[in-house]
């Protein structure tokens, strides 16, 4: 997790100062640590629609809970995030901020907005790990980021990424297929969301939120799924007989052989003519 | 035989010897190897809000050069091996079914047989002798056909063999056919190289 300091803070300017843009796809990129990061925005907190405006400048609009935004090409830095009521004015407090957010170069990163285990709004960034899926696998990520104390998460009826609390992710490699998941109390069969099918994708990487309130019986599952991370399969072993060894080339074999019988009998026919 | 006869057929033999193919001659142009076979640069990953859909499964595949015309089947991963899983018919073709497919229009669809197994002949044993030109016809659904051409023939001991390029999903559309072949290993039961034919669309779907 990018560590930030998040400031819950009344923003009192009307306009920040702005140095950099965001949205800068299609600019070129000169080396390997200027790559931009990827980053997605999780709308995590139920009840209303809100507006996020990244170092000032409104980015993401009439955003719906239970809904991904992205991915945004945002150039290594740190950016000043903050979320409003949708239609809010810049004037009026943000529901949740966070200042100097650390987006390091090439990055996959989610930034959920969503309730603390006791319910208040706040905003946790997730490093994705995009790294090789291994061949016929998908990898699977769950967060914690609802108002729920600790839960299990079942995969097909098995326990799977086990006492996950908020504010925080646990992953697995999984072979790739559609699953049955739910979200249980954890150590209990108390179902607090779904069973709900998953799609894992061969090469991806699902990430699931468990999102809401358990008090308020809001408790949801949200899911993005990035694509690309896939690895080619460790070899292709076709053959077992034996019958196209070809480990003594054909040709040397036919010229050695001529060699030996055009030096016996030279030898033979010169001995004869003696 | 007689001393003459017998310098005679030693001549012949060596002259024999002398012109004989060699079997594992990469007939190509690397020119045309590496604009087909270098992927693109990896793509980036990005988030999305649904899977992406799976590539089409080719039903068949005909060389009309070597008299192959087979099934082919959709095959993953052996769990075993963490390699392609391979169908144990020699006499059937897998498709790599996490890559691109018969209607691709970027990435490589890999198709792979066994080249002999317990004493028969796979499918693919003569692919080594396929030659840049040759004609390979893909089988799709619904009597749809996709044909191709040869660029490369290539052969590489199995510890590098480029299989991250060969098994690609980005990049220019190309048909890639891979089996066994080189010295055969009796304490293994296995080959030490991989045979690999790569080819570029030429018509249809």
């Amino acid at each position: 997790m990018i560590p930030t300091r998040r400031i819950l803070t009344v923003v009192a300017a009307a306009t920040l100062a702005l140095s950099t843009s965001v949205g800068l796809a299609g600019a070129a990129y000169a080396a390997e640590g200027d790559q931009p990061a990827q980053v997605s925005v999780v709308h995590g907190i139920p009840g209303q629609a809100v507006d996020v405006y990244v170092n000032g400048t409104e980015t993401v609009s009439d955003f719906a809970p239970g809904t991904v935004a992205g991915p945004l090409e945002l150039p290594a830095g740190t950016y000043d995030l903050a979320v409003r009521a949708a239609g809010a004015p810049v004037s009026e407090a943000p529901l949740v901020a966070a200042e100097d957010a650390e987006v390091p170069a090439g990055a996959n990163i989610s930034v959920v907005a969503h309730l603390s285990e006791q319910g208040q709004p706040t905003l946790t960034p997730f490093v994705n790990d995009v790294g090789s899926v291994p061949a016929g696998d998908a990898r699977l990520v769950v967060r914690h980021t609802a108002a729920a104390p600790a839960v299990d998460v079942r995969v097909d009826g098995q326990a799977a990424l086990t006492g996950l609390t908020n504010p925080n992710s646990a992953q697995a490699d999984v072979p790739a297929g559609t699953v049955s998941a739910d979200v249980v109390l954890a150590g209990t069969d108390d179902v607090v969301i779904g069973p709900a099918s998953l799609d894992l994708g061969e090469g991806t990487v699902t990430v699931a939120y468990a999102i809401g309130s358990a008090s308020d019986n809001t408790l949801q599952l949200v899911t993005q799924t990035i694509t690309g991370a896939h690895s080619a399969p460790g070899g292709v072993a076709g053959g077992s007989g034996g019958l196209a060894d070809d480990g003594l080339p054909v040709g040397l074999g036919l010229g050695v052989l001529g060699l030996l019988v055009l030096a016996g009998s030279g030898a033979a026919w010169v001995r004869a003519r003696s | 035989m007689s001393a003459l006869t017998g310098v005679a057929v030693g001549a012949l033999l060596l002259l024999a010897g002398a012109f004989w193919p060699a079997p594992n001659q990469v007939s190509s142009s690397p020119a045309a190897v590496a604009a087909v076979a270098d992927p693109a640069p990896a793509p980036r990953v990005t988030a999305a809000s649904s899977t992406p859909r799976p590539g089409t499964a080719p039903v068949g595949l005909r060389i009309p050069a070597l008299g192959v015309d087979v099934p082919v089947l959709p095959v993953g991963v052996d769990r075993d091996s963490g390699g392609m899983a391979i169908p144990e018919d020699v006499a059937t073709v897998g498709w790599y079914r996490y890559g691109s497919g018969f209607d691709a229009e970027q990435g490589s669809t890999v198709l792979a047989g066994h080249v002999d197994r317990a004493g028969q002949e796979g499918a693919l044993f003569d692919l080594r002798e396929l030659e840049p030109g040759a004609t390979l016809v893909l089988a799709g659904p619904d009597g749809q056909v996709r044909s191709y051409a040869v660029v490369a023939r290539d052969q590489w001991s199995k510890d590098q063999v480029p299989l991250d390029r060969l098994f690609a999903r980005t990049g220019a559309p190309r048909l890639v056919v891979i089996t066994c072949g080189g010295p055969f290993d009796e304490s293994t039961r296995s080959y030490r190289d991989n045979v690999v034919v790569t080819a570029v669309p030429t018509g249809g779907p």
